[in-house]
């Protein structure tokens, strides 16, 4: 290529403008962070530390008064449940509407360090009783499909309250007198299970 | 500036620590119950190759716990409500379940305590979580404890099952 020789000159200059630029920028980005430190910390520690403080501030309220996490033991509620797994019990499931039968839900002792998994079978003001094998609401036979084996449970009519719900566990194989069941508050039921 | 930071800091400091001391040497009625059903709870739970001597101590130190005239109304799973009266028989039950049981881990959750207008009475809403050997899961059961305060003790007058699910 052809330059007029009075040109010469600029380009040097441009050239050497170009260089201290380039020099100028890595100064600026000379105190980079290691790549370790940049995965585990980020670019800006600052900007990491909000994130961070947002995340355990959103965890701890959803973990406490939305999800609340729960570990299942026991048998009661067999095959549907087993014991050991980890679930969760959501809170504002009944914020809109009431609780429906079929629904697994966790019922509260005196707190909520100890809550009985159960299964709704009766409404308010329904007639509940157990007669071979078969669940009955106000004389009429209750289709549950999530009872896979036979059993044969016996127990007279039960008349429930404005206020109250009927709760069993899905395994019906285990004596009665084992199985933890029946009536309750409605202000006992914290929320359904989740999964 | 600096020095002044420094004695605020100190001052909230120590406030605080008088606080603490306060409340731990003069409890409030709440408090003072708490700590006693905890007590209660661990004196109710033994471990294996407890000595005799041990034994005892915890029987004796569980019934100071009780007024003579205790009531105890509980379930237990697989037998009709059991109940007795009195501190004898109270002792001789816990005697029993020592004997036959290897280990038992008794815990108290959830207390919810309502401490009386004359202070002198208190009734507690828990629930009791036993764990037995051999048993896979737990026995958890809600419990009303009634306790009255004698000669500035708080013992226990009354326990009861609550059925959660009746």
């Amino acid at each position: 290529m052809l330059v007029p020789p009075g040109n010469t000159r600029t380009i040097h200059a441009r050239r050497q403008q170009n260089l201290s630029r380039g020099m100028e920028g890595q100064k600026q980005s000379s105190p980079e962070a290691h790549w370790v430190q940049r995965v585990v910390i980020g670019r800006n520690p600052y900007i990491t530390l909000i994130r961070i403080i947002v995340l355990v501030v959103t965890c701890l309220v959803v973990f406490k008064f939305v999800l609340i996490p729960i570990r299942v033991e026991g048998v009661s509620m067999l095959p549907t449940y087993k014991g050991g797994r980890i679930n969760f019990v959501n809170r504002l499931a009944y914020m809109f509407h009431e609780p429906q039968r079929g629904d697994v839900v966790a019922i509260r002792l005196a707190g909520r360090h100890v809550m009985y998994m159960k299964r709704i079978i009766g409404k308010p003001g329904e007639t509940i009783s157990f007669h071979a094998g078969q669940t009955f609401i106000n004389g009429q036979p209750l289709d549950e499909p999530y009872l896979k084996t036979e059993w044969s449970w016996e127990a007279a009519p039960r008349q429930l309250g404005d206020d109250e719900y009927y709760f069993v566990g899905d395994n019906r194989t285990m004596p009665m007198m084992d199985h933890e069941q029946g009536k309750a508050h409605r202000e006992r039921i914290i929320g359904k299970v989740l999964l | 500036m600096m020095k002044w930071v420094v004695r605020v800091v100190l001052v909230l400091a120590l406030l605080a620590l008088a606080i603490w001391t306060w409340s731990y040497f003069f409890p409030s009625a709440e408090t003072a119950v708490r700590r006693k059903l905890q007590e209660v709870a661990r004196l109710a739970s033994f471990s294996q190759g407890e000595s005799v001597i041990s034994k005892g101590l915890a029987i004796n130190s569980l019934m100071d716990n009780c007024t003579d005239d205790i009531e105890i109304s509980v379930d237990i799973q697989s037998y009709q409500r059991q109940s007795m009266t009195g501190k004898e028989e109270l002792r001789t039950a816990t005697t029993v379940v020592r004997a036959h049981l290897s280990s038992l881990k008794v815990e108290f959750l959830d207390l919810n305590i309502d401490v009386g207008p004359n202070k002198q009475t208190a009734v507690v809403d828990l629930t009791a979580k036993i764990r037995v050997p051999g048993e896979q899961e737990f026995f958890p059961q809600e419990l009303k404890f009634t306790l009255k305060k004698v000669d500035g003790k708080w013992l226990i007058r009354k326990i009861e099952t609550v059925k959660t699910l009746s």
